[in-house]
């Protein structure tokens, strides 16, 4: 096997960081969607299910159009944000760590929610009778139930952000050095037919998604006395 | 203790919950079938369920007006729930569910009620470090007990707290209930569908039919030994 | 209860329509063509199905892409490349018929901006300015219109600096679209492709004299599903009618 090239670490670091990132990003809102989703009921509950749950099965591509049309310099969220900090959104790496973002977003809050739902509610009943508020049951008894659900949700959140093409590839291109990831890059070498460089980034990243798998269907699998 | 409930309407499924009482005893019993409505009946004094209509007041402070749209949180009310599945927090050990309610900062009147005297008197002192998944049935009810009673609630709510424990493990249990009443002075709601239970500990009881107050009275007026040592409902 | 009485009666027709179907999927030239000729290639695809009732499909897209297509095996009739080496790469496979193959037409490059854009450019130098942060270019390691770029900007000494500013798109036009779009500063396409959009407008042109020799050649692909409408569409397109057309568009006739 030929030596691994620096440029395929530079890709392969990228991707793993821009993935962190978006899951970073999507951690907080993730979560308190999946406890609204699991706690609480309203007028219009589905069609706030139905949105969030949109970029998991519209096509990746279309998902990146619309958030082309929103991030680029003309659009809403694009021009704002270049008239706060004076750089542009599309084309650069903050757009991969959006798009990731974006992509993986509906899987966390559906395993959150899951993982929110096997906590008895009668735990955080008794909590809230002994004197605690929502907040102090949310993070001393509900978290901490839910921890090993969560821990999985925001793995598998993680492992779908580094395999993220379509809508990356709408709002980032593929720049070299700036915007491309593992997925983007093999599919920039299948274009040129260079398919033998385009197998080793295929392994490193079969790699990666497989180790985040294993990781989350280990911490799924082994549930606490409840 | 006076716990007031005035025109109380909770719809349930089959039916709904109206309830209009006062309650002063120091330990009053809830009797009735499962599915009577007993278990709505506590959620709804300890504020985790919201009536359709209905006032709850205990000593004087209003705790639910539901016409005027005014609802106290559960963690205000200082009222103590042990539920049916006496609920210990898995995650934490004996002595963590114990203090919960001390970590929660909540200052407790009665300075009788301290760690030591509660885990003195309910014998819990060999469990204290111990994983609550280890515990024997009759030791998760001491320490839901005492976890409730740390929290110095004015008034302590319990759903059938000895369902589930054999005849023997029952007998040792209340005691300890009958020492809470005593020793920290702690008005009780007990509910049971066990009229043993009842004749032991209540000194009034309300019967619960399909979510209305059919009867009232002490508890020689609303059971008979039959045969003894058990007791059964007269005959109303 | 289905009542088959209809249902019989309706079964020749539905066998008709089938073979009609038939028929016309047998009159269905594949043609796959350079970005570039889009707009082009419609008009003559509407033009050869008025004159013959073939169907002409078109499959547009970098002509490296659809070069990677017919060596897959797609099922094409007709390559037009946008250069000569993905039109030689095929040749040496032999997947088309030599004897069909013609550099047909040329064309320039042009640096686009947004219709609406300040920018003002009096050589490709001036994309150094700092006001140009981005520059849209097809990508340059395959599509021809980015190898050409590449190939005029090394000769020019400005392929090195201006690296950094570079987003390869996929293709030429997708490069136009983003400039139309506002995402980028500059783009770099063929001046044909200029011309069709009203939302960008022509900068700076390359003088032919100095641009890269732009040859886009045509050929019958060997083993094509339809030869015969083949053989009328190539015909159409060195036409003096299919000469006119690709004029309209501003394309030039081969060097």
């Amino acid at each position: 096997m030929p030596a691994v090239s620096s440029e395929v670490w530079q890709v392969a670091w990228f991707t793993t960081w821009v993935a962190a990132a978006g899951t970073a990003l999507i951690l907080a809102p993730g979560v308190a969607l999946g406890w609204l989703l699991a706690r609480r009921d309203w007028r219009g509950k589905i069609l706030v299910e139905t949105v969030v749950a949109l970029p998991l099965v519209m096509p990746p591509v279309a998902t990146g159009l619309i958030l082309l049309k929103l991030l680029g310099r003309r659009g809403v969220l694009g021009h704002a944000f270049e008239r706060l900090f004076g750089t542009e959104l599309v084309f650069t790496w903050r757009a991969v760590v959006a798009a990731t973002a974006v992509m993986s977003f509906p899987l966390l809050v559906r395993t959150a929610r899951l993982a929110l739902e096997a906590v008895n509610p009668r735990y955080e009943q008794v909590a809230r009778t002994l004197g605690a508020g929502p907040g102090r049951t949310f993070w001393t008894i509900t978290l901490p139930l839910a921890a090993r659900g969560l821990v999985a949700g925001v793995v598998l959140a993680f492992a779908r952000a580094l395999g993220e093409f379509g809508a990356t590839i709408m709002v980032a291109g593929y720049i070299p050095g700036r915007t491309a990831t593992l997925s983007t890059s093999i599919y920039h070498l299948v274009q040129l037919s260079r398919d033998d460089a385009a197998w080793g980034l295929l392994a490193i990243s079969a790699g990666l998604a497989f180790g985040a798998l294993w990781l989350s269907e280990l911490l799924l699998r082994r549930r606490p006395a409840a | 203790m006076n716990l007031e409930i005035t025109g109380l309407r909770l719809p349930l499924s089959a039916f709904a919950l109206e309830v209009d009482a006062r309650l002063e005893a120091r330990i009053t019993g809830v009797f009735g079938a499962s599915g009577a409505g007993k278990t709505s009946l506590l959620e709804v004094i300890a504020g985790l369920r919201r009536p359709a209509a209905g006032r709850v007041a205990l000593d004087g402070r209003v705790l639910l007006d539901a016409g005027r749209r005014f609802a106290l949180a559960p963690e205000r009310r200082q009222i103590g729930y042990v539920p049916q599945d006496d609920a210990l927090f898995p995650h934490l050990n004996v002595r963590q569910n114990l203090c919960y309610s001390h970590a929660a900062g909540r200052p407790g009147h009665p300075p009788a009620i301290t760690y030591a005297r509660v885990v003195e008197v309910l014998n819990l002192g060999d469990l204290a470090e111990r994983r609550v998944s280890s515990l024997s049935g009759g030791e998760r009810q001491r320490v839901a007990f005492g976890r409730a009673v740390l929290a110095s609630p004015r008034l302590l709510l319990l759903d059938e707290p000895l369902d589930g424990l054999d005849a023997e493990l029952q007998q040792r249990v209340i005691p300890y209930l009958l020492t809470i009443r005593d020793e920290f002075g702690i008005p009780m709601l007990y509910v049971s569908h066990n009229a043993d239970e009842i004749v032991a500990l209540c000194d009034d009881v309300v019967l619960l039919d399909r979510g209305r107050c059919t009867r009232r009275g002490p508890p020689a007026a609303l059971f008979t030994a039959s045969p003894a040592p058990h007791y059964m409902l007269k005959p109303g | 209860m289905i009542r088959l009485g209809p249902l019989l009666r309706l079964a020749p027709l539905l066998a008709a329509g089938l073979c009609a179907g038939a028929r016309l999927a047998a009159g269905d030239v594949m043609v796959f063509a350079a970005a570039s000729l889009s707009d082009a290639l419609r008009e003559l695809a509407a033009i050869e199905q008025r004159a013959t009732g073939d169907t002409v499909r078109l499959n547009l897209g970098a002509s490296s892409t659809l070069a990677r297509q017919i060596e897959a095996g797609a099922p094409a009739d007709v390559f037009f490349s946008a250069d000569e080496a993905k039109m030689d790469d095929l040749a040496r496979a032999r997947l088309i018929d030599p004897a069909t193959r013609r550099s047909l037409l040329s064309n320039t490059l042009v640096i686009v901006v947004a219709a609406d854009s300040p920018l003002a450019l009096q050589s490709a130098a001036d994309l150094l300015q700092p006001a140009v942060r981005r520059i849209a270019i097809a990508e340059p390691a395959s599509v021809p219109a980015g190898i050409y770029a590449r190939e005029y900007l090394r000769k020019v000494g400005l392929w090195d600096r201006l690296s950094p500013k570079f987003v390869p798109t996929e293709n030429v036009r997708a490069a136009l679209a983003v400039v139309e779009s506002g995402d980028v500063d500059a783009g770099i396409v063929y001046r044909t492709d200029a011309l069709i959009s009203k939302r960008v407008r022509i900068a700076w042109e390359v003088p032919p004299a100095e641009g890269p020799r732009i040859s886009y050649p045509v050929a019958l692909v060997k083993d094509g599903g339809n030869p015969a409408g083949a053989r009328r569409f190539l015909a159409l397109l060195l036409s003096p009618e299919g000469r006119a057309v690709f004029a309209k568009y501003g394309f030039r006739a081969a060097p």
